[in-house]
C-alpha cells in the first residue's frame, strides 16, 4: 500500500471496525494458518442490589487457555460516576465496549445536563452488542444508581438483557450464584451486602480455575461511588527460594564489545515500573 | 409506563431448538460450563387467549443458556403499547430487539394519530420485522391486547413472518406438550375467570412436562378497564 | 523426539468454543485430561520427586488432594503428571501387581532401573491405544546414587538428572535446565554425569519455588505438593501448601 493510499484509508476511516483483512485472513485460515486467540477473562463477576445502592464485585485473573495472562487485572469498568460495569468474556471487547459507551454517556450527560440513567447506558450497550450478533464477546453486569434508585442489569454478548436483584457472569458464575441463591435477602445493609458479594467472588476464585487472585468491589449509592481495588487479597505468594537466585557478572559471556557515546544523552522521565508480583 | 426501567428490560428468548441444545450440552464433558458463545435462549411456554371483552397473556419465567438457568424470574410478557403486549420465545436478543423497535414505532404512530393504537397494527409491525429480517431473526412472538374496535385479540407471529389471528395461541418449546389439552378444554366465549384458569392450567402442565420451561407463572389480563399483572412464584 | 503430546493439547478442553465454526461435530473420545505437574531431581545420594495434588477437568476442580506419586519399592517412586487420572490408577494397579510377582519369582525387590524398564514396557504395550500418562521414576540406583528416569506416553525411556512432566512442564523445565544443568551459565561448573551437585536442602527448596511459581501462572497446578525424598534410609514424605485459587 502506498503512502498516499494509507493516508486516504486513514482519512476515510472515521471510527468503527476495519474489515480490510477479513478476506485475507479467511484465506490464510483456510490454508491451515493458526489464528491467534484473544485473551479471555475466565472470570467471576457479580452484582447485587441492597437497601441504598448496588455492590459490584470481580476477581482479578485473566487467562489464555490454562495460562494466567494477568494476575491482577481490573474487571470493574467506569461508565459514569453513578454507573459502573463488570466485564467477562473477551478482555479486549469488554474494555473497548465499556470505554466506548462511557464516552457516549458522558457526551449525553453534557448535552442534557442531567445525571445519566442506567437504561441509557443499557440501551447503548445492547444495541451495540446486538448489531455485532455475538461477535463482540462482552458479557456485562451493569449496576448503579439513578433517578429511579439502585438498579442492576445483566447483558449477554448477543445483546439480550435481564433486570435482576443479584446477578453473576463468567466461568465462575455458577459458583457465585450458589452463594447468592442460598444467602441473598432483600433490603440488606451496605456492610452485609459487601460481605455477601465478597463471599460470592471468593467462591468463584477458589472453585473455578478460570478465576483467581484478588477481590475488587465497587459500591455505588446515591451519594457516589467507592471503588475498592484489592478489597481482599487472599492469594499472596507463599514461598521463595531462600536468598533468591543470583547470577554473577559474566554468566552470559561477552563475545565482543564497542562503545559509541551518544551525542545527546537520553533521559527517561517518569514511567511506571513493571509489576512483578500480584 | 414505558419509561419504567422494569418494563424496558425484562426479556429473554425462546428457542425451538433449545431442547436439542440442552441435550447436546448435557452429553458433552463439562456440564457446568457457561458457554457465552451460545446465544441466551428461551426454552419457553407462552400463550394468550381471548375472552369475552379482553385477553389473558401467560408465560413461564425461565431463561437458559444450555443447561444453565440464566434467569429464573424473567419477564417474557413485554409491553408494546398501553393495552398491547407481546410474549416472546426464541432468541432473547432477537425478540428484545424486535419489541424495542415495535414499541418505538407504536409510540411515534400514537403521537401522530393521537388515537389509541389497534392491536392488529402492532401485530403487523412485529410480523413485518420478522418477515423482512427472516434470515437474521430466530423468534416466535404472540401479540395480544385490547382495542375499542375489535375488543380482545390474539395474533401469532411465527418465525419467517406469518401472521394469524386465533382465539387462543400457544408458543415455545412447552407448547407441543399442551396442544391436545388446549384443543380439548378451550371454549369460545369464556368469561374472564375461565380464561385465566385456562391459561394457568395449561402453563402449569407445560412447565411440568417441558424441562426448559419453568420458574413461575406470569400473567397479564387486558380488557377495556385496563391491565392487571399477576405473578405466581415457585410453581416449578 | 516426537511424542504424542498433540493429543494432550487437543484433549485439554481449554480451546475456544467451536460454536463460531458451525455445527458441533461429536466424536468418541475415551480420554479426559485431569492435568497437574510432577518433577524429579536426583543428587549424589538422594532423589527428590514431587507432584501437585490438584485434579481438574476444564475449569472445574475435582479434588484438591489426589496424589500423583506411588512408592514402588523402598528405593523407587513413580510420579505421574499431565494425566488422565483413570489411566494413572490403572497403571499404578498393574505396576503394584507386577512388583509382587517379581518379588515372588525372584525373592528380591527389583532395582530402580528394572522398575523403569518395566514401566517403559508396560507403556509400549499400549503403543496403539496409549495410557494418557506422563511418567517419571525417581530413586536410588544399585550404587546408592540418585537416579531419575523419564518416559513419553508410549514408553521412550531416558535416564536424566532433572525432569518435569505435565501441565507446567513448559514453565518449570527451562528453569531446571538453567539452575541445575547450568545451561546458559558458561562460567559455572557443569554437574557430574549422573546427578546434580546441590545439597538435599537446596534441591527441596528449588522444588518448592518451582511449584509455587508454576502455581502463579498455571491454573491447573495448585492446592498442595507432595515432596518425597528417597535416600538410603527410605522414602521421606512431606506435604507443602500451594494456593487454592
Amino acid at each position: 500500500m502506498s503512502t498516499a493510499s494509507i493516508a486516504q484509508a486513514l482519512n476515510e476511516q472515521r471510527g468503527g471496525f476495519d474489515f480490510e483483512l477479513a478476506k485475507r485472513n479467511a484465506a490464510l485460515e483456510g490454508a491451515g494458518m493458526k489464528v491467534p486467540r484473544a485473551t479471555k477473562t475466565g472470570t467471576t463477576i457479580v452484582g447485587m442490589v441492597y437497601k441504598d445502592g448496588v455492590v459490584l464485585g470481580a476477581d482479578t485473573r485473566s487467562t489464555q487457555g490454562p495460562t494466567v495472562a494477568d494476575k491482577n487485572c481490573q474487571k470493574i469498568h467506569y461508565i459514569a460516576d453513578n454507573i459502573w460495569c463488570c466485564g467477562a468474556g473477551t478482555a479486549a471487547d469488554t474494555e473497548f465496549t465499556t470505554a466506548l459507551i462511557s464516552s457516549k454517556v458522558e457526551l449525553h450527560r453534557m448535552a442534557t445536563g442531567k445525571q445519566p440513567r442506567l437504561v441509557t447506558a443499557l440501551t447503548m450497550l445492547k444495541r451495540l452488542l446486538f448489531r455485532y450478533q455475538g461477535h463482540v464477546g462482552a458479557a456485562l453486569i451493569l449496576g448503579g444508581v439513578d433517578c429511579n434508585g439502585p438498579a442492576l442489569y445483566q447483558v449477554y454478548p448477543h445483546g439480550s438483557t435481564d433486570y435482576l436483584p443479584y446477578v453473576t457472569m463468567g466461568s465462575g458464575s455458577v459458583n457465585a450464584m450458589a452463594i447468592f441463591e442460598s444467602e441473598y435477602k432483600d433490603g440488606l445493609t451496605q456492610e452485609e451486602a459487601m460481605k455477601l458479594v465478597h463471599k460470592a467472588v471468593l467462591s468463584g476464585i477458589f472453585n473455578d480455575l478460570g478465576s483467581g487472585s484478588n477481590v475488587d468491589l465497587c459500591v455505588i449509592t446515591r451519594e457516589g461511588h467507592t471503588l475498592h481495588r484489592g478489597y481482599d487479597q487472599p492469594n499472596p505468594r507463599r514461598f521463595r527460594y531462600p536468598g533468591g537466585f543470583t547470577y554473577t557478572n559474566g554468566t552470559t559471556p561477552t563475545l565482543s564489545s564497542s562503545f559509541t557515546p551518544s551525542r545527546t544523552p537520553a533521559a527517561v522521565v517518569g514511567g511506571a515500573g513493571m509489576e512483578v508480583d500480584a | 409506563m414505558f419509561g419504567m426501567a422494569n418494563d424496558f428490560t425484562h426479556r429473554e428468548i425462546m428457542d425451538p431448538m433449545s431442547v436439542m441444545h440442552t441435550a447436546r450440552q448435557l452429553g458433552s464433558a463439562s456440564i457446568c460450563d457457561v458457554d457465552l458463545s451460545q446465544p441466551v435462549s428461551l426454552g419457553t411456554s407462552i400463550m394468550a387467549v381471548e375472552f369475552d371483552g379482553g385477553v389473558v397473556c401467560g408465560a413461564d419465567s425461565r431463561t437458559s443458556t444450555g443447561s444453565y438457568i440464566a434467569n429464573r424470574v424473567s419477564d417474557k410478557i413485554t409491553a408494546l403499547d398501553e393495552q398491547i403486549y407481546t410474549m416472546r420465545s426464541g432468541s432473547a436478543a432477537d425478540t428484545q430487539a424486535v419489541s424495542d423497535y415495535v414499541r418505538y414505532y407504536l409510540d411515534m404512530h400514537r403521537n401522530q394519530t393521537q388515537k389509541p393504537t389497534a392491536v392488529k397494527t402492532a401485530a403487523k409491525l412485529v410480523s413485518m420485522l420478522l418477515y423482512e429480517n427472516k434470515s437474521m431473526l430466530m423468534g416466535e412472538m404472540i401479540v395480544a391486547g385490547w382495542d375499542a374496535h375489535n375488543g380482545g385479540q390474539v395474533y401469532k407471529c411465527a418465525m419467517g413472518g406469518s401472521l394469524i389471528r386465533r382465539p387462543y395461541s400457544t408458543g415455545g418449546s412447552g407448547s407441543i406438550f399442551i396442544a391436545a389439552h388446549c384443543e380439548h378444554t378451550f371454549r369460545p366465549g369464556m368469561t374472564r375467570q375461565q380464561a385465566i384458569d385456562f391459561v394457568d392450567n395449561a402453563l402449569r402442565l407445560a412447565m411440568a412436562s417441558d424441562g426448559s420451561s419453568g420458574g413461575s407463572v406470569r400473567k397479564v389480563v387486558i380488557d377495556a378497564s385496563g391491565v392487571e399483572r399477576t405473578y405466581t412464584g415457585g410453581v416449578f | 523426539m516426537e511424542t504424542m503430546s498433540r493429543d494432550v493439547a487437543a484433549m485439554s478442553g481449554y480451546g475456544a468454543s467451536s460454536a463460531a465454526a458451525g455445527p458441533t461435530m461429536h466424536q468418541w473420545s475415551p480420554y479426559v485430561m485431569n492435568s497437574g505437574t510432577v518433577m524429579a531431581i536426583c543428587g549424589k545420594d538422594f532423589a527428590v520427586i514431587a507432584g501437585d495434588t490438584r485434579m481438574s477437568v476444564g475449569y472445574q476442580i475435582q479434588s484438591r488432594n489426589v496424589g500423583k506419586l506411588l512408592k514402588v519399592t523402598d528405593k523407587a517412586v513413580l510420579g505421574t503428571g499431565g494425566h488422565c487420572q483413570a489411566d494413572t490408577l490403572n497403571l499404578q494397579k498393574l505396576l503394584r501387581a507386577r512388583m509382587v510377582q517379581y518379588e515372588h519369582q525372584n525373592g528380591k525387590t527389583p532395582k530402580t532401573s528394572a522398575v523403569a524398564q518395566l514401566v517403559s514396557q508396560m507403556l509400549y504395550g499400549r503403543r496403539f491405544f496409549p495410557l494418557l500418562t506422563k511418567n517419571i521414576v525417581a530413586g536410588l540406583d544399585e550404587d546408592g546414587v540418585g537416579c531419575v528416569y523419564t518416559f513419553d506416553v508410549v514408553g521412550c525411556l531416558e535416564r536424566v538428572r532433572v525432569a518435569c512432566d505435565g501441565s507446567a512442564e513448559e514453565l518449570i523445565q527451562p528453569v531446571l535446565d538453567n539452575l541445575l544443568e547450568r545451561q546458559h551459565q558458561q562460567d559455572k561448573p557443569k554437574p557430574p554425569p549422573l546427578h546434580v551437585d546441590l545439597s538435599r536442602e537446596d534441591v527441596v527448596n528449588i522444588v518448592k519455588d518451582a511449584f509455587t511459581s508454576a502455581g502463579e501462572r498455571d491454573i491447573t497446578t495448585g492446592d498442595h505438593v507432595d515432596i518425597w525424598v528417597i535416600d538410603a534410609s527410605g522414602v521421606h514424605q512431606e506435604k507443602f501448601d500451594l494456593k487454592y485459587d
